[in-house]
């Protein structure tokens, strides 16, 4: 069982960083209530017009102008000494709680790897214009043959003899905001006769290059988010290679704690989901014209939702006060993943079941109504992204359990 | 033996050589003793232990306390009927020579310290193996009226409710562990069963969800052990546990009925014992009056039946 743990959902003063953390949360909030730009729809991150482009790269150079963002990276790089790893969980979680746009990998991604793994020449090119909201970062790693078994991927990057230029040939998907990307982060097999792990490369892609092509998904959601990315003929250099040649599992499995923290924030994201649910239940009328909430079977699913929410909350705030002291278990990432999106899928079915047995919502409660249809599509690409939930399990039985490889 | 071990004295003030108010330690010890299908009836004997603590000046109560703390006595707890007088379901009732009853309807607590002065038939109450249970008839006009504080008597409550979800939780715990070494060793078709994911995925599910109902119980201990500051420290109470409750006792005969399935048919048999944890989750379950029970308090807590 657990060690005296403090305070309730957050990590406050019994956490690490002390009251610290405390004042270091009022700011954030004042910050993002003053200048957050709003976040409409979960998941729904590319803009839909130059001018909406423009107020996300600005707020996002706001982020790290005011020290949000990016504070622990190196200081010689734009960081801050006694920067904490709670700080940034703090960061994201009040970006959920105010609703504001959340940046992920568009400046997040690549950083961590170049801070790692870059090259000084890299690090000069790349860190500061990612500082300035200049650079929009994608990934180019799933394939169509190569989703949650990612070594599986086939894309080539030929060297040629002098191993100076890579000739890359190659099919990319589900990248996320490759349609507005100024660079990607390219994974491709440099080696093909090399262990499957062994003979990738890391790879920073300008995506304006010649031979990039790139063509954006439309999904269920009627939102395009992903994009499927062509490789035809694209010439690279040594100084595209991140790390070194062959050694690309190493820069994208590596991921700093705080970073891993962000795992936390989901916490954050069921609690208001919730609240959610019930403001729906409440506006939702039933035929009788008494809004659904005043029925005790609706409250039974409510209180048996809650339970299920409040437990992926202790869970995620167990894992992440592991995380930051660096004692984590290797199935302490799986084990918050699974229960945080299968829990968001039973939130938004039990949402559209409300709403399926209403006959009438008023104003405010269509809006909750409208983005609860759009969280009952979207949730799904939680449990399929990332290491879908058959993964997960598989994980959780042979890391944790000690179970044999199925 | 419980007593020696200073068992029911976890939730005793230290004045009265208790513990003070370690409802984390005493969830641990349930979760124990659930997982060893102890058969003494420890959520109530806490529970009362608690409440007769919290009875200033009253003779009988010290005596009784006294004599539950010494190891000499052994202290049931349950809730009287509404109409009839008669208070069922009675855990550890037929080897208890005291009892606290509560009439919910009063508000009262009525503690009886001869076992003359009650009935008990435990003939409706066999499917639980490992502890003794029994539906209570106090005589006319027995026993003491006790007036505990607001507080200790509220507390009294969520402690018994909370330290049957512990026991389970525990039992839970432990077939769980077991079962996932059985899935790892038991082999069919050449290879362990564990490695087909038909179970072990749901193992991994039964992982999440066990880890769940745990940390939901210790957090719902750590605060009903705090000094209650803030003002809505007992609602917050009164949340956590009905949350621990409602998750335990729906959660854990499902996940404990499934185990038996992914054991296959050596574990239906008598012998090899998972029936007892699944007849005492049930059990567990009902002492409370749960899950409904805990779905209505929560309900009621979180503003939903304010008809608004």
């Amino acid at each position: 069982m657990a060690a005296d743990l403090t305070a309730d959902t957050e990590l406050t003063a019994g956490g690490p960083g002390g009251a610290d953390v405390d004042a270091y949360r009022q700011r954030v909030r004042a910050f993002i209530a003053e200048r957050g730009l709003p976040m409409d729809r979960e998941g729904v991150r590319v803009p839909e017009s130059a001018a909406q482009e423009r107020q996300i790269r600005d707020w996002l150079r706001a982020l790290y102008e005011a020290g949000y963002l990016g504070a622990g990276w190196p200081v010689e790089w734009g960081g801050q000494a006694g920067h904490l790893p709670v700080h940034d969980l703090v960061v994201m979680e009040e970006l959920i709680r105010g609703d504001a746009y959340r940046p992920l990998d568009q400046v997040m991604l690549a950083a961590h790897a170049v801070i790692a793994f870059g090259s000084d020449e890299q690090k000069r090119e790349l860190l500061p214009r990612i500082r300035a909201g200049e650079h929009i970062w994608c990934q180019l790693f799933s394939e169509p043959g190569a989703g949650s078994d990612l070594a599986a991927l086939r894309t080539r990057a030929e060297p040629d003899a002098a191993g100076e230029t890579f000739t890359v040939t190659g099919q990319k998907i589900w990248s996320t905001d490759a349609q507005w990307s100024d660079m990607g982060l390219l994974l491709a097999r440099t080696d093909p006769t090399a262990e499957r792990h062994a003979g990738i490369t890391a790879f920073v892609v300008p995506m304006g290059l010649p031979g990039v092509d790139v063509r954006p998904i439309r999904e269920m959601t009627g939102h395009a988010e992903f994009c499927e990315v062509f490789l035809d003929g694209l010439q690279l250099g040594r100084q595209h290679v991140l790390g070194e040649v062959n050694g690309g599992w190493k820069v994208v499995t590596s991921g700093l704690a705080s970073e891993r923290a962000f795992v936390g924030a989901n916490a954050i994201q069921l609690e208001r989901l919730f609240q959610d649910l019930v403001a729906l239940a409440r506006t939702a009328r039933l035929p009788d014209g008494t809004p659904a909430l005043a029925h005790e079977d609706i409250q039974a699913k409510l209180a048996a939702a809650l339970t299920r929410v409040e437990e992926v909350r202790l869970i995620v705030r167990d894992t992440v006060e592991r995380i930051l002291v660096e004692a984590e278990h290797p199935s302490d990432g799986p084990v918050a993943k699974l229960a945080y999106t299968e829990t968001n899928v039973a939130l938004s079915e039990l949402a559209l079941e409300i709403i399926a047995s209403a006959v009438s919502i008023d104003d405010d409660g269509a809006q909750v109504a409208d983005r609860w249809q759009h969280n009952f599509l979207w949730g799904r690409a939680l449990t399929i992204s990332g290491g879908a939930s058959e993964i997960m399990r598989g994980l959780i039985g042979r890391q944790l359990l000690g179970l044999p490889r199925a | 033996m419980l007593a020696e071990l200073g068992l029911p004295a976890f939730c005793v003030p230290e004045a009265l050589d208790g513990f003070g108010l370690r409802v984390d330690v005493a969830a641990s010890a349930a979760a124990e003793l659930g997982a060893a299908l102890h058969a003494s009836p420890f959520a109530g004997l806490t529970a009362s232990a608690h409440l007769l603590a919290h009875c200033a000046g009253n003779p009988q109560a010290e005596q009784v306390l006294a004599g539950v703390l010494a190891g000499e006595r052994v202290c049931a707890f349950g809730y009287l009927g509404a109409g009839d007088q008669v208070a069922r379901l009675v855990d550890g009732a037929p080897d208890a020579d005291a009892l606290v009853l509560l009439n919910r309807a009063r508000g009262e607590f009525l503690l009886l310290e001869d076992p003359a002065d009650w009935t008990a038939d435990s003939r409706r109450h066999g499917f639980d193996l490992t502890r003794g249970c029994a539906d209570v008839t106090p005589a006319a006009g027995r026993g003491h009226l006790l007036r505990p504080s607001p507080e200790a008597a509220r507390r009294a409550v969520d402690l018994y409710e909370l330290l049957l979800a512990a026991d389970a939780v525990g039992g839970v715990r432990r077939m769980l562990d077991r079962t996932i070494t059985y899935a790892g060793q038991r082999r069919t078709f050449g290879k362990p069963i564990g490695g087909y994911q038909a179970v072990q995925h749901r193992l991994a599910e039964h992982t999440v969800r066990a880890r769940g109902m745990a940390l939901l119980v210790t957090e719902a201990a750590r605060l009903l052990s705090a000094e209650p500051t803030a003002a809505d420290a007992a609602r917050q109470a009164r949340r956590c546990v009905a949350t621990a409750s409602l998750s335990v006792s729906s959660g854990a005969p499902h996940l404990l009925h499934d185990l038996l399935q992914l054991t296959g048919a050596i574990g239906f048999t008598w012998e090899y014992g998972l029936h007892y944890y699944e007849r005492r989750a049930h059990q567990d379950a009902r002492l409370a009056a749960n899950p409904r029970h805990a779905q209505r308090s929560l309900a009621e807590v979180e503003g939903w039946t304010d008809g608004s």
